[in-house]
């Protein structure tokens, strides 16, 4: 029998179809309070004076909070530690207060009634003069502690081995405050590398921030219970994650919190604790239920976005070896906080899927007055691809190589020294590369029409590699109940019933899987990192086949055949190859759950820690056509070819591709959080951000090889970030192509391209 | 988001319409795709809402002149055969060009030639249309030309206390056509620059041009070196510059003024193009 | 303004094909009537200026931004919300449709893709690929990138939704 590995629907399809999926904004509880946020309209300024008087006489508003009402227990150098402004703004879009109120239009009524009284100070957006000495300090008070179990985690993800420390040398650049870092990867003799190279290239390249744009707007849901614990319903990637950091920020007991994740309307590495320090803070200080769903506006200026960043890069290279060394220097704007800031985790990814005998790469995260930075799926990703990607053709170009064929030849292989320092995990880069050689799309590169372009980029994602635990249940109707403490992110419930399914032996349909609760359920990791499958998909394997061992044991006796001569097949136990001899898994459940049970329940358990990553490498192609007259860019034909280990569901692989693939779009054509000079936000909703619409989209064909991980639950690999580790590379490259000069600056919008095609 | 609060009451009639408009305070609302969005916002908050959305001025009116209900919306607009058959082409176009179909089925062309957005798409159409606006005000109905009624961003010759009950376009000469061009905002949809234009083809020669432009500059407008130059059977593009150079043109930092300038010309000429295609039995 | 007026207003709708009657201030959005008053919380809100579409649903049969219409607005007509396409646990072709093409993935564009695609099929029984995703451009989905959906569309054409 064989679920995993078949195209199925997905497990939670009928109730989303059918409008009955209860996402947080849907949940009403009794006595409920609805808040709403007042922003700071500065970029950084001192408040004086929150003046609320006009606000609390509004029929409807409740309170109006402050920081100082909010009963925190500690401070931190985190936006999560920080839920709203202590003294000093920080960004414009922070917010200030919280306005509660009955109905939701009295909140709002109240927030439009909140005087918020400041003193501005200088804005600090340049990166290059923000780390200057001389400059203004985007933070006058600067707040001391660690960032925590955040950033970490991502930063592991993408590759970085034990932190590196900088070697003394790379402190020469005198800095300022805002400045943090360098961070620094050196190996061999860089330079000398590059000037023995056949062949040089380098360019600066400056990216956006970019908003995550999950549909559903950031939310969550506190609700006081009598016994002085709090439950928070919430809108986010981490159960357990959110319940250590808020009984941290409030100073409780995490017994005294439970957690429960909500169905999320798409996260994409944005949804981490940004609500709820609020909700609890204010669920807290007033004493009834208290729930915040920002509004797109409120989350486009304050949430949490991928972070620009300008990028210096130089590479060398040999046409008979491919790619031998590269310098870099990476500015990453972390903005007035660094939650999720990748500044310790470009310098090596800038590396790519490629062997390099020598690099110095450095980095620093730059404090700006623009919001914290937030993970954005294959946080860093985006950003140095469209660097690396647009220089190693521009290298092939030079030496008078295939762009693929460079690409081929410098493809890291298993045991390869990284840019961290660590040997590669096994990885199947020269798979990936082969294959794309072999799509028709690349295929048509060299026959196309004036003005149109193809273009290809090759990018990895390392993968988190979180300990998890799972249960399974065997359920009194013979069905088994899966308890996993992940959020569902991306379909992996669908999967997790595949694998719970196969190896247990029963119908899809008898799987159910409980998940995201922390009063009850087995520890999980966040979902981020690409990591959730690949580790808790493997508990639940595990915790799967305790179970079965424990059922074959107990119908063993009841059948008297040796537990090693049963098998499960489609939910009957039967001695192996005699389906007539089969009894149903319910026959032997009823009798170890039912009132006159005569043997302990059926309760399996699986813990796993993967250990090593198992990469996932992708190939982005990317054909667009642009009108030089108007520079605008159509995307015509776009193709994935990417390692997935294994396609648990070929579907659900192919869905995450693809949708990686158009954010890879939406990068590098439309996406940009503007600011003007003061750090006013330009580009706060939806009249000024553009995400890719149907119409602006072509299909994504995606053509997946399978070579499977050594670790991951039958052989998957983390997927759902690599998916978005080429496309901004290709698309430039194919935007180059058409318009025959380079864009080293996203979103490549038409006025830039216009200008491009016409050298202005 | 929600709008402050305001009073509500739906216009029995367009005479009860024009009396509640005597209250300052009041507005009247047709299908609201603008001004719900901007009081959802709380940059507009009107007193009280006058509801027209039911008065009978729904529908299209094919005679000697098409008579287009200020109710209808732009998807029914955008369906209209009558349009094409007169070489109007161009109408139905900006009409379709409008949002995406949810706004196209709510919004109506009255509320947009009323609202006088200076990035909406109507006006390109009706300016190359020579049409007219007919209101209805206390003292009854009069007619506007289209040149003489838009007259800056969000400005119009409405009077304070007049409905747009109707717009009125004329049939132009036969081997007449027209066509409508646009570049829209990614983002928005709205156009960052749109140009329509009408031509009548004779023997061979364009005979006559109305060229309207949308999007670009605080107040649509005609482009009458462009038309020159169309007359002349010169290169319209260039003349077009020429019309925007005159401009107050919209830049930011999406889409710079600069930018602005050039791709208004570019889609000038397109427009004056498609439409002589057209005209000379093309059928594009 | 007089508070009799600002005062709550009597609306009557039948939504899904049952006759309700609410009394509302003005102000109430028709996404905010169905979702808070009747309980039809199928009905997304994704946006605040009228663009994504998450909100989508049929008034008199045809598709609306139900952020984009005052309650008030749509008093004495029908709507149809998420809830009303299929019939009870039954998914109608339309859904099983997307059901079957990985048409959604977080769900949350769903309900209003849904309701754009009766639409669509609505207006153009066949559509080709460029129609579908002309039809579709009022409706942001950020999970799918799209391929999805528009094969789910064009399995439920050929099931015959909009026949
Ligand atoms: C998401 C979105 C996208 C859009 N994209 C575009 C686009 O690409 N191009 C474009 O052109 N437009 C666009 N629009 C605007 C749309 O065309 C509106 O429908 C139109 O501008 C206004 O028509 P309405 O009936 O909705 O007017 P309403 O919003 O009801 O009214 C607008 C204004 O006009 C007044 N008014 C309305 N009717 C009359 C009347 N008969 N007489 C006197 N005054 C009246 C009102 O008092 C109000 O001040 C978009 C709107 C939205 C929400
Ligand atoms: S909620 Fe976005 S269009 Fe209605
Ligand atoms: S399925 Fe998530 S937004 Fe469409």
């Amino acid at each position: 029998m064989s679920i995993v590995g078949t195209d199925r629907p997905r497990i939670d399809a009928d109730d989303k179809l059918r409008g009955a999926t209860r996402y947080l904004g849907d949940l009403k509880p009794h006595g409920l309070l609805h808040g709403r946020l007042v922003l700071a309209m500065d970029a950084h300024a001192t408040i004086n004076r929150v003046i609320k008087d006009a606000a609390l006489a509004i029929p409807g508003v409740v309170a109006v909070l402050t920081a100082e009402d909010l009963p925190t227990a500690m401070e931190g150098p985190m936006r999560q530690f920080e839920p709203l402004a202590r003294g000093e703004i920080v960004f414009q879009g922070q917010p200030v207060a919280l306005v509660l109120a009955e109905t939701e239009a009295a909140a709002e009524d109240g927030v439009e009634a909140v005087i918020v009284e400041t003193t501005s100070h200088a804005a600090v957006l340049d990166l290059e003069a923000a780390i200057k000495p001389d400059s203004p300090l985007a933070r006058i008070r600067q707040i001391g502690g660690e960032m925590e179990g955040s950033a970490a985690m991502h930063v592991e993800a993408a590759g970085e081995g034990e932190g590196a420390p900088a070697p003394a040398a790379a402190a020469a650049e005198p800095v300022s405050a805002n400045a943090k870092g360098p961070h620094r990867q050196q190996h061999g003799d860089a330079t000398a590398a590059l000037a023995g190279s056949e062949a040089v290239v380098k360019g600066t390249f400056r990216t956006s921030w970019v908003h995550q744009t999950y549909m559903e707007p950031q939310g969550a849901l506190a609700i006081p219970e009598v016994d002085g614990s709090v439950t928070i319903h919430s809108s986010t990637q981490g159960a357990f994650y959110v319940r250590g950091m808020v009984a941290k920020l409030y100073g409780v007991d995490v017994s005294t919190v439970r957690v429960v994740g909500a169905p999320l309307g798409g996260a994409f590495g944005g949804k981490f604790n940004l609500i709820d320090p609020l909700v609890m803070g204010a669920a807290l200080a007033v004493g009834r239920p208290v729930k915040l769903q920002l509004t797109r506006s409120e989350d486009f200026a304050s949430g949490m976005p991928a972070s620009a960043c300008i990028l210096e890069l130089e590479l060398g290279g040999t046409k008979a070896t491919g790619l031998t060394a590269f310098r870099s220097r990476i500015l990453l704007d972390q903005g007035a906080y660094g939650d999720w800031a990748m500044d310790g985790a470009v310098p090596v990814m800038i590396g790519g899927p490629y062997r390099w005998s020598a690099w110095d790469s450095l980095s620093y995260g730059v404090t700006t007055n623009r919001f914290g930075t937030g993970a954005y799926r294959g946080p860093g990703g985006p950003q140095v691809v469209f660097a690396l990607e647009q220089l190693v053709d521009e290298l092939a170009n030079k030496l008078g190589v295939d762009p693929l064929e460079l690409r081929l030849k410098s493809a890291a292989v298993e045991g390869d020294t990284g840019v961290d320092g660590d040997p590669w995990a096994p990885v199947a880069g020269r798979e990936v590369i082969e294959r794309t050689m072999q799509h028709p799309l690349y295929k048509k590169r060299g026959s196309l029409p004036a003005n149109e372009g193809i273009g290809v980029a090759a990018g990895v994602w390392m993968g988190a590699r979180f300990p998890s635990a799972a249960t399974c249940r065997v359920d009194q109707d013979g069905g088994i109940t899966v308890v996993t403490g992940a959020v569902d992110m991306s379909g992996t419930n669908t999967s997790f019933a595949a694998i719970a399914a196969d190896t247990f032996g029963v119908p899809i349909e008898s799987v159910r899987i409980s998940y995201a609760d922390t009063a009850t359920a087995p520890h999980a990791p966040p979902s981020g990192g690409s990591g959730v499958t690949y580790s808790v998909g493997q508990s639940i394997r595990l915790a799967v086949e305790d179970a079965k061992e424990q059922l074959l044991d107990f119908a063993s006796d009841q059948m008297d055949v040796a537990a090693s001569d049963l098998e499960v097949v489609d939910g009957m136990v039967r001695p192996v190859g005699s389906p007539d001899r089969g009894k149903s898994v319910a026959h032997f459940a009823e009798q170890v759950t039912g009132f006159v049970a005569t043997a302990p329940p059926i309760e399996g358990r699986g813990r796993f820690a993967p250990g090593n990553p198992s990469p996932s490498v992708a190939c982005h192609v990317a054909h667009v056509r642009i009108d030089p007259a108007t520079g605008e860019v159509e995307t015509l034909d776009y193709a994935v070819i990417q390692d997935v280990g294994k396609a648990l569901n070929p579907g659900l692989v192919r869905g995450q591709l693809q949708g990686g693939a158009v954010q890879s779009i939406g990068w590098a054509l439309y996406e940009e959080l503007q600011h003007d000079e003061y750090g006013q936000l330009l580009t706060g909703s939806f009249m000024q951000y553009a995400v890719p619409r149907a119409d602006r989209v072509p299909n994504v064909d995606v053509d997946y090889i399978e070579v499977p991980s050594a670790i991951g639950p039958f052989g998957a690999k983390g997927i759902a970030e690599a998916a978005v580790m080429a496309g901004t590379g290709a698309m430039a490259n194919a935007v180059a192509a058409a318009v025959g000069s380079r864009i080293r600056e996203l979103p490549m919008t038409s006025p830039r391209v216009w200008r491009a095609a016409n050298s202005r | 988001m929600i709008p402050a609060q305001f009073a509500y009451r739906r216009a029995t009639s367009v005479a009860d319409a024009v009396a509640a408009l005597a209250d300052p305070d009041a507005k009247v609302i047709a299908g609201g795709h603008s001004l719900v969005p901007m009081m959802k916002l709380r940059l507009a908050r009107p007193g009280t809402l006058i509801d027209i959305g039911g008065l009978p001025l729904r529908g299209i009116a094919d005679g000697a002149e098409i008579v287009v209900g200020s109710l209808t919306s732009h998807a029914d607009l955008a369906q209209a055969a009558a349009f094409a058959a007169a070489g109007l082409q161009a109408v139905a176009e900006c009409a379709a060009a409008v949002g995406d179909v949810q706004v196209r089925n709510a919004g109506t062309i009255g509320g947009s030639v009323a609202h006088g957005d200076p990035a909406s798409d109507a006006p390109a159409g009706l300016i190359a249309a020579d049409a007219r606006i007919r209101v209805a005000g206390a003292a009854g109905e009069r007619e506007i030309a289209v040149d003489a009624f838009f007259q800056g961003p969000f400005w119009t010759a409405l009077g304070e206390q007049e409905l747009v009950s109707a717009i009125v376009f004329p049939k132009p000469a036969a081997g007449s056509a027209s066509a409508y061009e646009s570049i829209e905002d990614p983002a928005s949809g709205y156009p960052l620059v749109g140009a329509a234009a009408l031509v009548t083809v004779a023997g061979g020669r364009v005979t006559a041009v109305r060229i309207g432009v949308t999007g670009v500059s605080g107040t649509p407008f005609r482009a009458t070196n462009a038309e020159a130059a169309t007359l002349a059977g010169a290169p319209v593009a260039d003349a077009a510059r020429l019309d925007i150079t005159g401009q107050d043109v919209f830049g930011d930092t999406r889409f710079d003024e600069e930018y602005r300038r050039h791709i208004a010309a570019v889609v000038i000429g397109r427009a004056v193009e498609r439409a002589i295609a057209r005209a000379q039995g093309g059928s594009q | 303004m007089s508070d009799q007026d600002t005062a709550l207003h009597r609306v009557t709708l039948t939504v899904n094909g049952t006759s309700r009657t609410l009394d509302i201030e003005p102000r109430t959005l028709l996404v905010h009537a169905l979702r808070n008053e009747l309980s039809l919380t199928g009905t997304k809100i994704g946006c605040d200026t009228s663009q994504c579409g998450a909100c989508t649903v049929l008034i008199d049969g045809r598709s609306f931004k139900s952020c984009t219409v005052l309650a008030v607005q749509a008093d004495g007509t029908s709507v149809t919300t998420i809830e009303g396409v299929g019939s009870g646990r039954e998914l109608a072709a339309v859904q099983e449709a997307f059901k079957q093409h990985h048409g959604l993935q977080c769900g949350y564009c769903t309900p209003g893709m849904v309701l754009a695609t009766v639409e669509l099929l609505n207006q153009n029984a066949n559509p080709d690929e460029a129609a579908i995703r002309h039809g579709l451009a009022g409706n942001v989905c950020r999970c799918t990138g799209y391929s999805g959906i528009v094969d789910s569309v064009k399995a439920a054409a050929a099931a015959g939704v909009g026949k």
